[in-house]
């Protein structure tokens, strides 16, 4: 693989790790209010800062890292999962169903993604499995598309034919010879998902659609200290940078496993 | 076209009537009486079964009726008709810089695939299309209202006001466009026209402009219609974020206060303008690619 996927990886891995240890980093609780430091800048007390209620900016960077990544990487392997299911539904049964669950895809393709991932979390209440739910609603259409691409192509080929003829039942064939044909695509797709399910995520809980205060996120961050950038600009570089280094990590990844498999997405 | 607008509009009535609490509360004055909320629950359908509730449902619609905001008992459609040219003339700024930035770009890193300029335009197009608008946006006010003081940092108005968000919104737009020219050229360029055309002696200009530029441009085109749903996608934040009097700071107002018709309504009339543009884009395929006038059977 690319050198830069194999860096991305690493960090990725590294900011998710740090995240799930951060107790053990910084020696501040993400939601503590302290009075006597409000606002500070970045100093070796307080690494990145702190905020207009004094807590740590750093400590909520690693705590909103957990939840943004976990958030983005279930919710491809959600999407991935659906999309598999319908795709290899619809490819190999063809028919009717394929005209059926094609339907849906590109009804739910014909929605702006970002807009209909907002008309979906406002109708439940705000939270993480809100959110998840939302992006699982939005992303697997794509996925399904794909897949199911991949199939028609891949049920005419010899191998397949091959297997049919030793008396192979559908199921085995979409199991055992389907399924593995599609996990680099599926890989690929995932890597570049993850990384716009993170902006999405956090352009959700910047509108306050997201994980509810105090819980700390990327986007809540700098929402909520967007009015300070003029005067305390590392409120809202920060967590920023923290969004765009994992987005920009996960795209690279999937560009570099796209590279590496030779798909098209 | 005509069932993709049925299923839409059987969405958003789905995520309408999924909408927590009873519309009828949301409109009736604290304490009114049973019988007004019964009698407005009668005008709304809402005693009806749910398939004439979806006829009203679009029928209401088909009269341009998208219900009244709980808050300040406006019509959601006048609203929306008033804010809707500002969202527009933001898009198509955002447009005008990204699309031809975007296959400028990608062409010269096509055109220069392994070399230093491809590594370093990929990059930034990885870049691009990984920061969110939301805060790319405010490190543009931060740079260049808040410090420089060259450009008002919010408010709606002509061209000085119109820049920031126009340049915030365009980033993952252009952003795209560049990873999809440069692959599109990669592949125009292996075409045999093209060894024929330097074959017979044409000059490496010309090849480039005539012959892999016109037929790249194609599939761009294609993308530069689906990179509308990413204006609007970012007009909510981006608006927002800028005090932009658009639709997305309309939806985000919506939000904000749970104004369930404000959102639908923008929601809706999102989607249908995206779909829209894509079938225009789809129309415009047709008149500049005749296989796809030859193909377009098949398909």
């Amino acid at each position: 693989m690319a050198l830069s996927g194999r860096i991305s990886a690493v960090v990725i891995v590294t900011v998710f790790v740090l995240s799930l240890i951060s107790p053990l980093i910084v020696p501040y609780d993400p939601d503590a209010i302290d009075l006597d430091s409000l606002r500070q800048p970045p100093s070796f007390r307080h690494f990145m800062g702190t905020d207009n209620k004094g807590r740590d900016i750093l400590a909520r960077i690693l705590y909103g890292g957990k939840i943004s990544i976990s958030i983005a990487v279930t919710a491809s392997i959600i999407s991935i999962l659906i999309g598999i299911s319908a795709g290899m539904l619809s490819g190999y049964a063809g028919g009717a169903i394929d005209t059926v669950v094609m339907a849906v895809v590109d009804l739910v393709l014909s929605f702006p993604a970002f807009l209909l991932a907002i008309g979906i979390s406002v109708i439940f209440p705000p939270g993480i499995y809100t959110v998840m739910l939302a992006l699982c609603a939005v992303g697997w259409a794509s996925f399904a598309r794909l897949i199911r691409g991949q199939v028609l192509s891949l049920k005419e080929a010899a191998f397949i034919e091959a297997a049919r003829a030793l008396g192979c039942s559908s199921l085995r064939v979409v199991l055992v010879h389907l399924i593995p044909q599609c996990i680099p695509l599926a890989l690929v797709m995932a890597g570049l998902r993850a990384g716009g399910y993170i902006l999405t995520e956090a352009g959700l809980s910047f509108l306050g659609l997201g994980a509810q205060p105090p819980t700390a996120t990327w986007g809540s961050m700098i929402s909520a200290n967007r009015v300070f950038i003029n005067s305390s600009p590392w409120m809202v570089l920060f967590p920023g940078t923290m969004i765009a280094v994992t987005a920009i990590c996960f795209n690279l990844l999937g560009d570099a496993l796209k590279e590496k498999f030779d798909v098209r997405t | 076209m005509a069932p993709l607008l049925a299923g839409i509009t059987f969405v958003t009535f789905s995520l309408t009537k999924a909408l927590p609490g009873d519309p009828v509360y949301g409109m009736v004055a604290e304490r009114s009486s049973p019988e007004i909320i019964e009698k407005i629950r009668k005008e709304l359908g809402a005693d009806k079964s749910v398939v004439r509730q979806y006829a009203g449902y679009v029928t209401l619609l088909a009269k341009g009726e998208l219900g009244r905001s709980y808050f300040t008992n406006r019509e959601v459609m006048a609203d929306i008709s008033v804010k809707f040219p500002n969202t527009m003339r933001l898009a198509f700024a955002a447009m005008l810089i990204a699309a031809p930035l975007g296959i400028f770009l990608g062409f010269i890193s096509a055109k220069n695939k392994g070399r230093a300029a491809d590594r370093i335009i990929t990059m930034l197009s990885v870049s691009g299309i990984s920061v969110p608008v939301f805060w790319s946006g405010l490190l543009l006010m931060l740079l260049f209202s808040l410090r420089l003081r060259y450009l008002p940092p919010s408010g709606t108005g002509g061209i000085r006001y119109l820049l920031l968000p126009a340049l915030t919104l365009s980033l993952p737009a252009l952003a795209s466009l560049v990873r999809v020219t440069r692959v599109t050229v990669l592949d125009v360029i292996q075409m045999p026209f093209v060894r024929t055309a330097r074959a017979k002696g044409l000059s490496e200009a010309g090849i480039s402009l005539i012959h892999v530029l016109k037929n790249a441009l194609i599939p761009v085109i294609t993308v530069i219609g689906l990179e509308f749903g990413s204006y609007l996608n970012g007009a909510v934040l981006t608006e927002t974020i800028f005090g932009w009097d658009g639709l997305g700071r309309y939806a985000m107002e919506g939000i904000i206060k749970r104004d369930y018709p404000v959102i639908m309504g923008c929601l809706l009339i999102g989607t249908i303008i995206f779909i829209s543009v894509n079938l225009l884009v789809d129309i415009i395929y047709h008149f500049i690619d005749p296989r796809v006038r030859l193909h377009g059977s098949e398909r």
